[in-house]
């Protein structure tokens, strides 16, 4: 039974890293964003985005910081439409995996 | 080559006296005395009198209402500053607020801008929550983002409908009654607006709209005709630093005796003009970055103005100087 437990512990301990390390983290840059009516109106239109689980502005650096669930991943064009309809234009886009 | 002379002279002398006429016509001097800084409250936080992104600021009586924009409640002050209490936690129910913006008062109720969530919500000025007004979507009634809001004395209610591009007005009940701007369509021109931030009505029932990132602001009768715009050369979406010019206006306000307040965001002041829109002074504190330091405003019945610091996480407090 030890063994047992000592397995399934280790086996859920190793997905959950997995989990963690297929999370993907997209960094957008748009200007603009010191205005929050701007700012908020992006966080918005990704907040309604499926699979979408955080988004950071980063004001300083001029960057949209969007977290997804680990199954969920963005074309580059994507992210541009959603940027668009929040009515700014997507500068440039670089991925990192968690 | 004297010819070349003459031309060239004669176009310098040409240049000099347009300069001088557009710094004449558009670029009027200040018809008042200037306002002074007295006191500030706030910094970033979540504590009581702490703020996490303040978007707007209402007055009614003796009592001071903040948005409190990331933290998602409103913050009740006396006019000097002391916080008295706070209402409102994130959420999409009945009386949570998501990115709450402009507010407007009654004599008893405050009306919030609620932005993420698609609605105007309506509260008792103790803090309890009354009503909701509006649905999300774009059709009569609905809203997309709203960020500003305010009430007449008959009890309609105006709102800035952020990404709608228009600003509708609405019954007390919630029904619609007529639009400005054309939902949907950014333009300058044939009655479109651009990003509408917040609106005003005047004691005389007129609506001031700060047509956000048109850098301007449009007057219009209580029976919907277009009085006057302003903001730059023909109001035509040419911003700038000068007296009377706007780079995004955020929020707008008339005082009692018919002034009209206008939050100059990415300027950093606050500008002051009559009823008509002729310029009278300016007034603020330059943000030290990343953001600015003034998105609303708004005014007391003694002519205190309170300014919100957007970036500073603070609310300040003006006098004119006599």
């Amino acid at each position: 039974m030890k063994v047992f437990l000592l397995v399934f512990v280790t086996s859920l301990f190793g997905w959950s890293a997995s989990s963690l390390a297929s999370s993907n983290q997209y960094n957008l840059r748009v200007d603009g964003l010191a205005c929050p009516f701007c700012a908020y109106g992006i966080e918005k239109e990704f907040t309604r985005t499926k699979g979408v689980v955080k988004v950071d502005i980063d004001m300083v650096n001029g960057l949209v910081i969007v977290t997804t669930s680990t199954d969920k991943t963005f074309a580059e064009a994507e992210l541009s439409e959603i940027i668009n309809n929040a009515g700014f234009t997507m500068k440039s886009m670089s991925q990192a995996g968690h | 080559m004297n010819w070349l002379k003459r031309t060239l002279t004669g176009l310098g002398i040409s240049a000099i006296i347009l300069v001088g006429l557009v710094y004449v016509i558009w670029i009027p001097s200040e018809q008042e005395a200037p306002y002074q800084l007295i006191k500030t409250w706030g910094s970033k936080g979540d504590q009581n009198g702490q703020f996490n992104e303040p978007t707007g600021i209402t007055v009614s009586g003796n009592r001071l209402f903040v948005s409190d924009s990331r933290n998602s409640r409103i913050q009740v002050f006396d006019l000097d500053g002391n916080f008295i209490h706070l209402f409102g936690i994130e959420g999409d129910a009945s009386g949570q607020l998501l990115r709450p913006m402009n507010l407007a008062s009654t004599a008893d109720e405050l009306f919030v801008a609620d932005f993420f969530n698609d609605r105007i919500q309506v509260y008792g000025l103790d803090g309890v929550y009354r009503r909701s007004i509006g649905t999300p979507g774009s059709g009569e009634a609905e809203f997309n983002a709203p960020g500003g809001v305010a009430v007449a004395d008959n009890g309609d209610v105006y709102v800035a409908d952020f990404y709608n591009q228009r600003v509708q007005q609405l019954r007390a009940d919630g029904s619609f009654v007529r639009q400005w701007g054309k939902t949907g369509q950014v333009g300058v021109l044939d009655g479109k607006l651009n990003y509408p931030t917040d609106v005003a009505i005047a004691v005389n029932g007129d609506l001031y709209i700060a047509d956000g990132y048109n850098d301007r602001v449009l007057a219009y009768s209580e029976d919907g005709r277009l009085l006057n715009k302003w903001g730059g050369p023909f109001a035509l979406n040419l911003f700038g630093p000068f007296n009377g010019w706007f780079a995004t206006v955020t929020g707008i306000f008339t005082a009692s005796n018919g002034d009209v307040f206008v939050a100059d965001f990415y300027n950093d002041r606050i500008q002051k003009f009559t009823a008509d829109g002729e310029f009278l002074t300016a007034f603020g504190v330059k943000s030290d970055g990343p953001s600015h330091s003034v998105i609303a405003v708004a005014v007391g019945e003694d002519g205190s103005v309170f300014v919100v610091d957007y970036n500073s996480n603070k609310i300040q407090k003006w006098h004119q100087q006599r």
